[in-house]
């Protein structure tokens, strides 16, 4: 039993190390902040059956929100890379917003807090909405 | 020379702890000095290594059932076979690795089985760390069980264990962007870096292929063999990401989809088809599968392919 504890223990101190050395050696992906042609290749990887009209950006550049007919298609950074969700354009549109936020939430148990930044000159949901209309 | 047919006499993979630390760090400060492809990003290697320590915690937890499974089986064995036999080491080599390309297929292939597998694939990373994204429910899961016809042909537990061991050894290099491809043979024979990062990623193209253990040669008797091509870099993960780094959401999302999906069926269709249809499977076909996945992604190269229509006469 106690092997097993002192092997624990010096795994866990190994794995603290690795996660240093890690942060150390700053060698994540580039993951910039989106501008509209970003955020349109992404979305053309993620969804190539959705025709995308405008999107709206994130006032950080860390996500982007379009519309594609009944639906909105989100992309948000999570760390160096990009997670996506669709989710009813209405439900995006009524989105709660905290903190200068919009929080787009989804239903699936593996769904991201996609919690989008959101300022004067680009806000949310858009003042034009038919700008984002597909 | 006797060994012990119970009690492995050592566990491959205990002892290759430490090379996995030194890897892991050499793969980092390779990355660092621009000598080798390789990425880090310092939350998802996080996750990658608790995960692994968990899996471990988790293996003691449920170790004891699947060992005792193992030996009431061995005691009905078919054939008494030595651990000192050369040749029992070469039957088990094969053997051990048919049943781990089912396994593997089966956990990709079938959702409850997925549940268990699919925390294994949720990192955006290839790297040596990845490969230590160990499940925490697979005891639960039992897919163990597939490896019992071992010990009921004769072949002894602790033989089992070592050679599972060493394919769970052997798997752990190939997790890595920074080899490119090994000598024509080896990739041939062997499952390398390039045929796993096909297995990793999450392209429609690449989808569901490679299961292979050590040898890729099942993968192409069996029709799941897919090469990377430069033309198309994989991209890694799951079909729908992840959104954070929680190890729990990682260890258990699947799990309570299975159960919030289960709680909508209205028939026993339903249910079976939620707990062991492929991934994605919704009782009105409303969910991408990655055969819907891989088939719309066929048209569209099918599309791309077809010359545009002639302008209309004026």
């Amino acid at each position: 039993m106690n092997a097993i504890v002192i092997q624990l223990l010096g795994s866990a101190v190994a794995v603290a190390a690795m996660v240093g050395i890690a942060a150390w050696a700053r060698i994540p992906r580039p993951c910039p902040a989106l501008d509209e042609a970003a955020a349109r290749e992404i979305l053309a990887v993620e969804y190539p059956d959705h025709p995308v009209g405008a999107v709206w950006l994130a006032a950080d550049g860390a996500g982007a929100i379009a519309r594609s007919g009944d639906l909105a298609l989100v992309i948000g950074r999570l760390g160096d890379s990009w997670v996506s969700r669709d989710l009813p354009w209405d439900r995006a549109l009524a989105s709660e917003i905290r903190g200068g936020r919009v929080r787009i939430r989804t239903a699936d148990s593996g769904a991201p807090r996609l919690d989008l930044a959101v300022s004067g000159v680009n806000p949310w949901p858009p003042e034009h909405e038919r700008d984002l209309a597909a | 020379m006797t060994l012990d047919p119970i009690k492995p006499a050592f566990d491959p993979v205990t002892l290759a702890i430490p090379l996995f630390v030194i890897t892991i760090v050499g793969e980092i400060i390779l990355g660092r000095l621009r000598k080798a492809k390789a990425a880090y990003e310092p939350r998802d290697t996080a996750t990658s290594l608790m995960m692994g320590l968990g899996s471990n915690i988790a293996g003691l937890l449920t170790g004891a059932v699947v060992i005792a499974a193992v030996v009431g089986v061995w005691q009905f064995r078919i054939f008494d076979i030595p651990m000192t036999a050369w040749w029992a080491w070469v039957a088990i080599f094969f053997l051990e690795d048919l049943t781990y390309y089912w396994f593997h297929r089966l956990s990709h292939e079938r959702r409850f089985w997925w549940a268990s597998h699919v925390n294994h694939h949720s990192s955006q990373h290839y790297n040596l760390a990845t490969a230590l994204r160990q499940t925490w429910t697979g005891g639960i899961a039992g897919t163990w069980l597939l490896w019992l016809p071992l010990a009921l042909i004769g072949f002894p537990p602790a033989m089992i264990a070592i050679q599972k061991g060493i394919s769970l050894v052997y798997q752990y290099w190939i997790h890595t962007e920074a080899i490119g491809k090994m000598p024509r043979w080896f990739e041939a024979v062997f499952n390398t870096p390039s045929h796993h990062r096909v297995h990793h990623a999450r392209n429609p193209r690449y989808l569901d292929a490679n299961y292979a253990g050590i040898l890729i040669i099942w993968d192409k008797l069996f029709g799941t063999f897919i090469p990377e091509t430069d033309e198309e870099p994989p991209r890694y993960g799951l079909v729908k990401n992840l959104g954070d780094f929680n190890i729990l959401r990682v260890a258990f999302h699947e799990w309570i989809g299975i159960g919030k999906d289960l709680m909508t069926a209205r028939s026993p269709r339903e249910v079976l088809g939620y707990l062991f249809g492929p991934p994605g499977w919704s009782p009105d076909g409303s969910r991408e599968t990655s055969k819907t996945l891989k088939a719309k992604w066929l048209a569209r190269q099918e599309a791309a392919k077809e010359p545009a229509p002639p302008l209309a006469a004026e």
